[in-house]
């Protein structure tokens, strides 16, 4: 991990990312947030923001359980996370239910056993900062490997994935007739944005990481003319946003993970007027 | 006797504790186009998912003259795609996820470019090759749908309704191109439609289902008034006529 923060330096020498914290937030943000990026192309195509918002919010629960068993929380909290990201994909595909009715009542009983857990046991809610606001400035070595095999993962798994999962959000039938089975890709796709939600949310915490996903792919359909620009803009403007949010709550001293947020939704805000320019230019006689 | 494309021998689906096809027994002739015809909910498009291996089915559905249930390539064109009109996805993108795995994102090969422009050549829409699906019109998504088919060379087409969506004349186009293509490529067209127009105009054989087979053959044959009050409702009816139409005309 050493060569890669020296590296950052060399490449980024700025004052403001002279202290070790600020380098190892900057590598991590740049690794998560594209990432989460790219899978959020298909949270928009798929419509699954609930579904990520129901893995953040089982944080709470994941958490209070580890503690409770004597785990690391920061583990429990993720392997709960996966635990019902698999739930709802399952129990989504054995019932008549839709799916959002599905992620509704897991996202109801997470949130209910993780308030009942932690207010029956004091003493619990001191960890409940970092999971609700992120705290990627403490954020140690092990963590920023587990980021980084999972950058990789989600960049293999897009590049075996990705037209396949165009093709099951344009028309399941069709995709099969294609030879591409949606349970296993739908399912493989879950367990790995469910993943992905739990460790992001170190970074902005479980009130925003769902905006990590979405706000990105959002901002890019705004300026995408193709597929590839969707997938290339989602990930540039969450590096970009990273590194100016990281930069700007240096110079404020404002919460990292909410200011990374906040660029980003200022640049979906000047995307969409960018894109009412070219609109009204089309129109132009 | 004409060689089968597809053979149906006691198909059955069954969803949910309801039977939605009911010991279908039928053999679909190659190399023509069959229509299927009923009423909704009839179990139309269920049965194309059957034969897809989309739906669960009980029975055999076979395919060729050697009777073999192993499923030679089909090509699928649904009614519609699920895509925003917003969507960036460009004509080209879609075409290319159906030739190849490699992800859109690192571009798109020089040969799978061609293979897409020849396709929107063959059915008269090579001009919209770099428009976003979401922008294009009812008739040209059809036509796309169409194309998309056409790239994977299949042997059988199932079509479901593909000209649901489209105006009276954008149908009317569709069926032309669809006819043109079926005397060139000699291929075998399944489509679903409840189109009785349509269907007597264009189809050689019918097959009229209200989740059992009412009827089947011949368009001549079957497409009488009686069968189709029996599939549709007592207050439809056929009125023939004697001139040609004008996209049937050859």
């Amino acid at each position: 991990m050493d060569f890669l923060l020296d590296l950052l330096a060399s490449v980024l020498p700025f004052g403001w990312l002279e202290p070790d914290f600020m380098r190892r937030a900057l590598l991590g943000l740049i690794l998560i947030a594209p990432a989460c990026a790219t899978m959020g192309v298909q949270v928009v195509s798929f419509r699954m923001a609930f579904f990520s918002d129901a893995i953040s919010h089982s944080a709470f629960t994941g958490v209070a359980l580890g503690l409770i068993l004597g785990l690391d929380p920061r583990w429990s909290m993720i392997g709960f996370g996966v635990l019902v990201g698999c739930g709802v994909l399952i129990l989504a595909r054995q019932t008549e239910l839709s799916t959002d009715t599905v992620i509704g009542v897991f996202f109801a009983a997470v949130v209910a056993l993780g308030v009942v857990v932690v207010s029956a046991r004091r003493g619990l809610g001191r960890y409940f900062e970092s999971v609700l606001f992120g705290d990627i400035l403490a954020i140690r070595d092990a963590e920023l490997w587990l980021i980084l095999a999972l950058a990789l993962a989600v960049l293999v798994f897009e590049a075996v994935a990705f037209n396949r999962l165009l093709l099951l959000a344009l028309n399941p039938p069709l995709a099969h007739s294609r030879g591409i089975k949606s349970t296993p890709w739908e399912m493989a796709y879950g367990i790995l944005l469910a993943l992905l939600v739990m460790v992001a949310l170190r970074a902005v915490g479980l009130l925003l990481v769902t905006a990590l996903l979405v706000v990105p792919a959002a901002t890019a359909r705004n300026l995408a003319r193709s597929a590839s620009g969707l997938f290339w803009w989602a990930s540039v403007l969450a590096a970009v946003s990273s590194m100016l949010g990281l930069y700007l709550s240096y110079v404020w001293g404002s919460a990292t993970g909410a200011t990374v947020i906040l660029v980003g939704v200022l640049l979906f805000v000047a995307s969409f007027g960018w894109r009412l320019v070219r609109r009204l230019r089309l129109v132009k006689p | 006797m004409p060689d089968p494309a597809v053979i149906l021998e006691n198909v059955s689906v069954e969803l949910g504790g309801r039977v939605i096809l009911d010991s279908l027994n039928a053999e679909i002739e190659a190399g023509c186009l069959t229509a299927i015809m009923g009423p909704n909910g009839a179990g139309k498009t269920t049965l194309l998912h059957a034969i897809l291996g989309l739906a669960p089915h009980k029975g055999r559905i076979l395919f060729g003259k050697n009777r073999s249930d192993r499923r030679p390539r089909l090509g699928y064109v649904p009614q519609r795609l699920d895509l925003d009109r917003g969507s960036p996805i460009t004509v080209r993108d879609f075409l290319a996820s159906i030739q190849t795995d490699r992800p859109l994102w690192t571009g798109i090969a020089r040969l799978t470019d061609q293979s897409s422009e020849a396709a929107l050549e063959r059915i008269g829409i090579r001009s919209i090759l770099n428009a976003p699906m979401g922008k294009i019109s009812g008739g040209e998504t059809q036509r796309v749908l169409l194309a998309q088919a056409l790239l994977r060379k299949s042997e059988i087409l199932l079509l479901d309704e593909p000209a649901a969506a489209v105006d009276i004349s954008g149908e009317a186009l569709f069926c032309d191109i669809l006819e043109e293509i079926q005397n060139e490529l000699g291929i075998t067209l399944l489509l679903v439609s409840h189109d009785l127009s349509i269907v007597s105009t264009h189809a050689r054989n019918v097959i009229c289902l209200n989740r059992s087979i009412i009827c089947s053959g011949p368009v001549a044959q079957v497409m009488t008034p009686d069968n189709v009050r029996k599939v549709f409702s007592p207050h439809t009816d056929v009125y023939s006529h004697s001139h040609s139409h004008p996209s049937t005309a050859s």
